[in-house]
């Protein structure tokens, strides 16, 4: 009995971190926002030098320290929205499709994990996932020729097909074998890994023309590179536009659909979805098939965004990043759209971070504070056994006034 | 039980604020002239996903930007890179913080600073490992490594008891045969020095056929079966050009149970992996860091043209040279080894001996 209601604590407790409230986001945003002026104030060496002297001219120690802040958040943002230092305005709008050529993947790929974690999987195979779908996307891309338009098409469909097969062989084996779906996501991102690298380093497969001796794929041919949005002055992509196209699918699929709502109680209640007549090994598999199909969509944008080859590390820090974004994006398709936004400026922002001096690990550390803020609380109960704090709260009443005041009117 | 926790926190607290107030008590200083002039030059480097502290190519070139700025005072800036995905983001910020020539480290980066320096015609940049597709705002830096590697040569026979010396490579391309070939000639030369036949097993830069790895995988199992053949084939000193093989050379040495010796690359190996330093004879070294210094004192101080020929790192102008020799027990004595070494690198400078041939 007791263990029962233990379980029910953590499960409970994990549904909470995955379903966390917009304010709740929102306010990790800021606390993840202070922590990292924090760092920044004791990772600046003109503030710890004036602490030696603090008492002695206290002020110089402030002034560093709001020098720090001020000049970290500043530099974040010149390299995330609007570059206010720029010559042109072309350069000055630069940072901001910047952002939204990072956002792309992040957002695909958080669409793909949030939909995992919606039907109750945690599909840590994101970067597995990305890599399949690049590798099958990187042979149609360099060594089959198509026309103008259908080659773009067929490469694109390849790699979401890819990686959504790679996303279903999960939810079979998961189905089939009782096998947990975090071991094996985690062990495919191995093996995605070493067969795009092994593809990668043999030239009868897909190493470079002339290649030296590092794995590396020829760049995509020009028929089969995502167009850019504003000319040749920006890089961001129409591989954007597809994630905002994945946004759609994702909320019509979760909120509007019949499968999505299978998913969805299959998530909420394993033992009443089987009671209510839903085959639930089969929903695993489809779950994980689209779930990999929205991670493809990251596949799309890494390997068909790119004007130079490929090499095995293509996939950067998106399959980890995805599982954030959707923590932070609270699993629903808007929350993941903002969510993936503002990681993207984060990593749009980072190199002007460290222009200034900055290490890079700052955004780093406020990705992690905010993923941190928002899974503690409900953490924090199930470890100390507490309540649930009361539902009605001094905001939740004030906005059920100001509702109750509009359906009045 | 929260009364002690509470008290333990504010002692805590207390012992923290009075440590602060102890460390914040010297004097406040004043605003002081610091010793070099500072000049109105901004050098800029991007390192690849190694980060600037990989003992190999990135931190020799982040040392090369220290030291112009301690010594030249230029300002400078710098961005480490952490994905592929970094590479054209970290280029563009050195653009947009108006750096007057950007260092772009790493053969990875190479697409990337072609692009950035076609976009940006007014900056400078510098490929290093890399080339330039014909821009003429980007300097390749590239080195003559034969020349350090024909004095390795010449020293590993000296040291040789078998007169049988070996090298391998990691892949046949020109920049790694570039090292064996200056080696199998050094080595010849000291046969006909010396009236004897030293024979070099695994590169015959005649017909171009020798002993490869494949790939620059560090210390593999197929690097060390080469070395062991090669030990079998009576060599006992091995000059290894692939990286990081020298965990291999000397694990088949110890297997072979013979007093043997390797010869490092790129770095001094004795000093970066003290680890071999028992078995290391010298290094041939590529040194960015004077290649790095001498071409932004070049532009920044003596106010030379940027142009997008070659640096290319010669014994003359110190950017390759032989490390310090260790472990050295050959039948001559070190001193004539070393004095003969001066004089065939004079020889290599003034042209009179040509390393490939």
């Amino acid at each position: 009995m007791t263990t029962d209601k233990q379980a029910s604590t953590w499960s409970t407790a994990a549904k909470e971190i995955v379903s966390g409230g917009a304010f709740r986001a929102f306010l990790s945003v800021v606390l993840g926002f202070v922590v990292g002026a924090i760092f920044m104030v004791f990772s600046s060496e003109a503030f710890l030098q004036a602490l030696t002297y603090f008492t002695a001219r206290p002020t110089d120690a402030l002034s560093a320290g709001w020098t720090a802040i001020a000049d970290g958040y500043s530099a974040l943002f010149r390299g995330s929205i609007y570059n206010y230092k720029a010559d042109d305005i072309v350069a000055a709008l630069r940072p901001i499709t910047e952002t939204l050529r990072f956002a792309g993947p992040l957002i695909a790929a958080g669409l793909g994990v949030a939909l995992g974690f919606r039907v109750g999987l945690f599909n840590i195979g994101a970067s597995g996932q990305i890599l399949f779908g690049a590798l099958a996307a990187t042979f149609v891309s360099t060594r089959v020729s198509l026309p103008w338009g259908v080659h773009l098409v067929v490469a694109a469909v390849v790699a979401i097909a890819a990686a959504a097969a790679y996303g279903a062989l999960v939810g079979f084996l998961k189905a089939r074998t009782g096998a947990h779906e975090v071991i094996v996501t985690i062990m495919l991102n191995y093996v995605a890994a070493g067969l795009l690298t092994f593809a990668f380093r043999q030239d009868y497969l897909l190493l470079e023309a002339n290649g030296g001796g590092t794995p590396k794929s020829d760049p995509p041919a020009v028929t089969a590179q995502l167009p850019t949005l504003f000319g040749d002055a920006y890089t961001l992509h129409a591989g954007f536009l597809i994630s905002l196209v994945g946004v759609v699918i994702y909320w019509w699929l979760m909120e509007r659909s019949t499968i999505g709502f299978r998913f969805r109680m299959v998530g909420h209640n394993l033992d009443a979805a089987r009671t209510a007549g839903i085959n639930v090994n089969r929903t695993f598999v489809y779950a994980m098939a689209a779930s990999g199909a929205f991670v493809g969509i990251a596949a799309v944008n890494q390997a068909l965004g790119a004007t130079a080859g490929l090499t095995p590390d293509l996939d950067g820090s998106i399959g980890f990043d995805a599982i954030t974004v959707a923590l932070l994006g609270s699993s629903t398709g808007p929350g993941v759209l903002l969510a993936g936004l503002l990681f993207g400026a984060f990593k749009a922002g980072a190199p002007a971070m460290q222009v200034i001096g900055l290490s890079p690990e700052v955004t780093g550390v406020i990705q992690g504070f905010i993923v941190l803020f928002i899974a503690a609380p409900p953490l924090v109960r199930a470890i100390f056994r507490l309540p649930a704090p009361q539902k009605t709260t001094v905001i939740s009443d004030w906005w059920a006034g100001l509702r109750q005041k509009g359906a009045k009117k | 039980m929260k009364k002690i926790t509470k008290r333990a926190l504010s002692g805590l607290a207390l012992a923290g604020a009075a440590s602060l107030v102890l460390a914040g008590c010297a004097a406040a200083p004043d605003a002081s002239q610091s010793a070099v002039e500072q000049l109105d030059y901004l050098a800029c480097g991007v390192s690849d996903e190694g980060s600037w502290n990989d003992k190999s190519f990135n931190q020799s070139v982040y040392e090369g930007l220290t030291k112009s700025r301690d010594e030249l005072g230029v300002q400078i800036q710098d961005a480490e890179s952490t994905t592929p995905d970094d590479f054209a983001p970290n280029l563009q910020a050195m653009i947009d913080a108006n750096c007057d020539l950007t260092i772009a480290v790493g053969f990875n980066l190479v697409d990337a600073v072609n692009k950035a320096a076609e976009a940006n015609p007014e900056v400078n940049f510098v490929t290093v490992d890399g080339w330039s597709n014909g821009a003429t705002n980007l300097k390749p830096i590239g080195y003559s490594m034969n020349q350090s590697s024909y004095l390795a040569g010449y020293l590993a026979a000296a040291q040789s008891a078998s007169k049988v010396v070996g090298t391998y490579g990691g892949m046949q391309i020109p920049a790694v045969t570039d090292f064996m070939t200056g080696f199998y000639y050094g080595a010849q030369a000291w046969g006909a020095d010396n009236g004897t036949t030293v024979k070099v097993v695994g590169w015959n830069p005649t017909n171009e056929t020798g002993d490869f790895i494949g790939d620059f995988t560090p210390n593999s199992g197929t690097s060390k079966a080469i070395a062991a053949a090669q030990i079998q084939a009576g060599a006992d000193v091995i000059f290894p050009v692939g990286g990081d093989q020298f965990g291999a050379v000397s694990e088949a040495i110890t297997e072979a149970g013979i007093d043997g010796r390797m010869i490092g690359v790129d770095k001094d190996i004795a000093a970066t992996s003290p680890e071999y330093s028992k078995w290391v004879l010298t290094s041939a070294e590529k040194r960015m860091t004077n290649a790095v210094y001498d071409i932004i004192k070049a532009i920044a101080v003596d106010k030379q043209a940027f142009t997008g020929d070659a640096y290319i790192g010669t014994l003359e102008n110190g950017g390759t040279a032989l490390s310090a020799i260790t472990n050295y027990t050959g039948k001559q004595s070190q001193a004539d080894v070393e004095a003969k070494l001066e004089e065939l690198k004079a020889g290599i400078i003034a042209g009179d001996i040509n390393p490939l041939g």
